[in-house]
């Protein structure tokens, strides 16, 4: 019986979750919504996080039933992330795994989605779709890594999605995306907007430029409606990430697609809690890697903002 | 008595120290253990060095007040979160 305990506080949600062998113990989260028409800041990101964290970390405890001893190893995000959010974290995991005296596991955020995704899904191999603010791949498994196969070569499609929604200045509660596809719902009429998958790989700072210009232009002038934008930037986004998607699933042989990340949530509301971050996808990451073997020690333990999804040895994989 | 470093460039116009006591030299280490991996973000022009003898002594050098005053708030930030965490959970367990 192995327990991991997993700290995740990379973006604007902080969340620290416990599992034991595949069972998720507890999952407590909590997210820092700007009001409309703003970001998330890193300073002001890891002072909300730090004011949190520790609640957090007794709610996790004590909603699994556990006390530290039954705990056997301490997992929190190395990266990628935005850094000062993912200081406040790491100073935290480290600390309690010394006072603890449990091993210490630097995981990689984006393999905390795919782990989670396997685990919940209980998919083959699937091609993996990780969809998020900060993040946009398309991963499949080859011989001990997690292979980009094909990726924004600028922003991300969730941030092109946040960026937008504070444009039309709308609420980010629960989340900008959610509140933009709420919209779409109501959307009639298609805009076109430029279309730019380039090979494996996608770029949506373009999109994003021009939309932003549409909705100051058209809008005002009441071509169309912010719903019609926000329909048609969706119809686009989504268009171009399947097409990549099939490109990837063509030169695997793969019938199965997983998808992970925020972004994930939009259409598919069934794994929604887990599509978000949350503590729980890095206990489970950390718990393949400490059954396998790995362990970081104190001084290897720095976070990073930038942390390549094939820069990490899946040793937990054949 | 442990000491964790890092110079990157800070050509030590400015200086600052901070003392600070902790309990038992263990519970300092931990704390050392904890604050010192993260690299500054800052990539030239500060110089910070952490070391434990007993308590825990941390001493800055920068080239301009601006950028000292960052690190050292910084620091201070992250101490108080490590302090925190090591009352709510602490003592440390017998090694």
């Amino acid at each position: 019986m192995t327990v991991v305990i997993g700290f995740e506080g990379s973006a604007n949600k902080i969340g620290i979750g416990i599992i034991r062998d595949g069972e998720v113990l507890s999952n407590p989260r909590r997210t820092y919504i700007t009001p409309p028409g703003q970001g998330f800041l890193p300073s002001d990101t890891a002072r909300h996080h730090r004011a949190v964290i520790l609640t957090v970390l007794k709610e996790a405890l004590e909603q699994a039933g556990l006390k530290p001893a039954d705990i056997d190893c301490v997992a929190y995000t190395k990266g990628p992330g935005m850094g000062a959010p993912l200081v406040t974290v790491a100073l935290v995991a480290r600390t309690v795994s010394q006072l603890w005296g449990k091993p210490l596991l630097g995981v990689n955020h984006c393999i905390g989605h795919i782990e989670m995704g396997r685990l919940i899904t209980k998919a083959n191999n699937p091609t993996v779709l990780y969809v998020s603010g900060g993040n946009t791949q398309v991963i499949a498994y080859s011989e001990r890594r997690y292979r980009i196969f094909g990726e924004t070569i600028d922003i991300a499609v969730g941030n092109c999605l946040d960026r937008f929604a504070r444009v039309i200045k709308i609420s980010n509660d629960p989340s900008p995306g959610y509140n933009i596809e709420q919209m779409a719902k109501k959307g009639s009429q298609y805009v076109e907007l430029p279309y730019t998958v380039k090979g494996m790989d996608v770029s949506f700072s373009g999109i994003l430029s021009y939309i932003e210009d549409a909705a100051h232009k058209m809008l005002s002038s009441g071509q169309c409606t912010a719903e019609d934008l926000c329909f048609s930037l969706q119809e686009t986004l989504f268009s171009m990430l399947v097409e990549i998607t099939e490109r990837a699933m063509a030169h695997c042989g793969s019938q199965e697609v997983l998808i992970v990340g925020g972004v994930g949530c939009n259409k598919y509301a069934e794994a929604f809690k887990f599509c978000i971050d949350n503590g729980a996808m890095i206990a489970q990451a950390g718990w393949e890697m400490f059954r396998s073997g790995q362990v970081t020690e104190l001084e290897d333990s720095w976070i990073t903002q930038r942390y390549r999804t094939d820069e990490v040895e899946v040793t937990w994989r054949d | 008595m442990a000491a964790a470093g890092e110079a990157n460039g800070g050509t030590g116009k400015l200086e600052s120290s901070l003392d600070v006591p902790f309990p038992s030299s263990r519970e300092a280490t931990i704390a050392l253990r904890s604050l010192s991996p993260d690299k500054e973000p800052r990539k030239g022009g500060i110089s910070k060095l952490i070391t434990v003898s007993g308590s825990t002594l941390s001493r800055w050098s920068a080239d301009e007040a601006r950028i000292l005053r960052v690190s050292v708030n910084s620091f201070l930030d992250h101490l108080s979160l490590v302090m925190e965490t090591m009352e709510m959970f602490g003592p440390p367990v017998a090694v």
